[in-house]
């Protein structure tokens, strides 16, 4: 479960965030839905401590990223639209690089790997380095690698940008698995589309401010609008940064 | 410490597998000594040619100047005696290479001689060859018959021949062979070290801006890993290639310099194998100084290019204290010992020149590069760890 309450942080004189608090809980998919420029990848790094936040708490399970950064990563799985790919270590060695990070046992990387092998289709791709991957093989390793060590919690950020069907739809199978098995979702997007599709649960974010959260049919309710996303524009207060 | 060696393997398999990386460490491994192999070989070849091949010289008209050509054979040339040649015939023969020079006697010589006039002879040399040494022996034997027959003539005359040498000039030269070797082997020296800093340039840029081209090092950031220890991993994976790479090329040109006949232009390498091994040691912190000063200018740069012209610059840095201080001529000093390159420089060459270094010249080479490859280390993860970088990435 993740916690935040009152969370700013200011770069310069400019407010990334000027108030967000939010609570998302285990075993459901929670959507950050934002325009651009919302704040949303700011939060994501104040979540695994790579950023400090200026004011408020964080909670990852009850620990604080600020103070034990080490600790709430070792139970995070990241994902970016950027799959930073080692050209030249084959998929396994990848595999292995990150999950030893974790701290992961050889054993268990070996069972983790076997079963990500046969969840994602991996298995012509496995010992092949991965200069020339496609943009689908490319996500593939990327969904391996964040969630072989089964992270309690994953952060995706857009993580469907520049994804084929097929892609999109390993990426689909993944969520829905980790749901199953209880963890902590949060996905940073501004597609209404996959919003609709994967989320049990909503966060709208805009100028860095949390404007409301619920299930996607909640917001409708709010709003009094029938669609999420005419609700999601008249809660973010304008059409610009956002996609269907 | 365990994830430190994590990132340490990880960053060795890439650059075992970088052609690039492998190629630099090959070519400056081996390039180096065999430059210089090929220099020294050129030098000692040049200094002593004049001593080893026979000297012929073109003679026309020697039945003019049968003493001549005595005083020129005594001289150890080799005389060919030749009928009259025009400019043309004389040109196309020295294009040949075989003969030093021409010597023309004037057919008038003789009467010219027996009247007392200056007889004519002619020196026809090629100054663009590089026969200098040759021709100079030529004309000191020229002028060696000439004084004789001067002096002949004063005493027939019933003057004394040391009317005619006012001033007796007489050189001595103090330079020893090493002190006037000292400022080339000094910079030939000074360039063995810079390689460690070629060596470990590609894989320093590689972990550190290729990670941020490839948008890796945001996703190895946000792993349970601290900034120090990646930090370590790359640098220490850095080095060690320089490392491989730095003792190669030692091993090579100790080799080489062991087997060039370096007395014969007054050189000295009086390395034994022991001493080579406590160079290779003490080396390490050189390595360890380059890479991380290569990391640490490294990781400002967003893409690979951008490194490249960055570095290109911090490349030229430990090349001033090789090339620049040798021209100054100064004397060894223990401040030397304090600068990294300049202090393994200074140490090498005055091992080569047969001198006992102290222990605290050795202990001050050794924790000098250590001491700034720190400093490089404590920056690299300080910016590692900022918010600033971290946006940046």
């Amino acid at each position: 479960m993740i916690i935040t309450e009152d969370v700013r942080k200011k770069f310069g004189s400019v407010d990334a965030l000027a108030s967000v608090s939010f609570t998302a809980q285990d075993g459901q998919t929670t959507a950050l839905l934002g325009p651009n420029g919302a704040g949303k990848t700011t939060l994501l790094r104040l979540l695994i401590g790579l950023l400090q936040r200026d004011h408020g708490n964080i909670s990852v399970d009850g620990v604080d990223p600020a103070r034990d950064p080490i600790r709430v990563r070792r139970d995070i799985g990241f994902l970016t639209d950027q799959f930073g790919l080692y050209e030249r270590l084959t998929t396994r060695e990848h595999l292995d690089y990150f999950a030893k990070l974790h701290g992961m046992a050889k054993a268990d990387i070996r069972r983790r790997t076997d079963e990500a092998i046969a969840l994602l289709g991996l298995e012509d791709i496995i010992d092949r380095r991965a200069k020339g991957f496609s943009q689908g093989q490319r996500i593939k390793v990327a969904l391996a690698r964040t969630l072989l060590h089964r992270p309690r919690h994953f952060l995706l950020d857009e993580p469907s940008r520049g994804l084929d069907v097929m892609s999109t739809r390993a990426l689909r199978r993944v969520l829905a698995t980790l749901r199953e098995e209880g963890s902590c979702i949060i996905m940073a997007t501004h597609v209404m589309q996959e919003v609709t599709h994967l989320c049990d649960d909503v966060i709208v974010i805009a100028r860095g401010r949390t404007v409301a959260q619920g299930s996607p049919r909640a917001l409708c309710e709010q709003t009094g609008i029938a669609s999420l996303e005419d609700a999601f524009v008249s809660l973010v207060g304008t059409e610009e940064g956002i996609a269907a | 410490m365990k994830r430190f060696w994590i990132v340490f393997a990880k960053e060795v398999t890439e650059t075992l597998r970088d052609r690039r990386a492998l190629a630099m460490l090959g070519l400056f491994a081996v390039m180096y000594p065999a430059l210089l192999w090929l220099m020294m070989t050129k030098i000692i070849n040049d200094a002593t040619k004049a001593d080893r091949e026979t000297t012929e010289i073109v003679v026309i008209g020697a039945e003019h100047v049968p003493t001549l050509i005595g005083v020129i054979e005594q001289n150890g040339m080799t005389v060919d005696r030749r009928a009259d040649m025009n400019e043309e015939e004389i040109t196309a023969l020295l294009g040949k290479r075989r003969h030093a020079a021409v010597v023309r006697v004037a057919p008038d010589f003789t009467s010219d001689y027996a009247s007392m006039r200056p007889g004519r002879i002619e020196l026809w040399f090629d100054s663009a060859r590089d026969e200098r040494a040759k021709v100079r022996r030529l004309k000191s034997a020229l002028g060696a018959y000439s004084s004789t027959i001067a002096q002949a003539r004063l005493l027939a005359h019933g003057v004394s021949p040391a009317a005619l040498t006012p001033v007796r000039l007489q050189e001595y030269d103090t330079a020893s062979g090493a002190s006037r070797s000292a400022n080339l082997i000094g910079m030939m020296l000074g360039m063995f070290f810079v390689t460690a800093f070629l060596i470990s340039l590609n894989t320093a840029m590689d972990t550190t801006a290729g990670e941020r081209e490839r948008r890796s090092l945001e996703l190895l950031l946000a792993q349970p890993v601290h900034p120090a220890e990646l930090i370590a991993g790359k640098w220490i994976a850095t080095s060690s290639l320089a490392v491989v790479g730095l003792t190669i090329e030692l091993l090579l040109a100790h080799v080489i310099l062991k087997w060039t006949p370096l007395e014969e232009i007054g050189m000295a390498w009086s390395l034994g194998y022991a001493d080579l091994a406590l160079v290779c040691l003490i080396s390490i912190p050189l390595c360890l100084f380059a890479a991380a000063i290569e990391i640490a200018l490294a990781m400002n740069a967003r893409s690979f290019k951008e490194a490249q012209t960055m570095m290109s610059f911090a490349v030229l840095v430990p090349m001033i204290p090789a090339l620049v201080v040798p021209m100054l001529d100064l004397k060894t000093a223990e401040w030397m010992y304090a600068v990294p390159v300049l202090a393994h420089q200074t140490l090498l060459n005055e091992l080569a020149k047969g001198h006992a270094v102290p222990a605290l010249a050795w202990l001050a080479t050794g924790a000098s590069s250590l001491f700034y490859a720190g400093l490089a280390v404590a920056f690299s993860t300080y910016r590692l760890k900022s918010e600033r970088y971290v946006l940046s990435v």
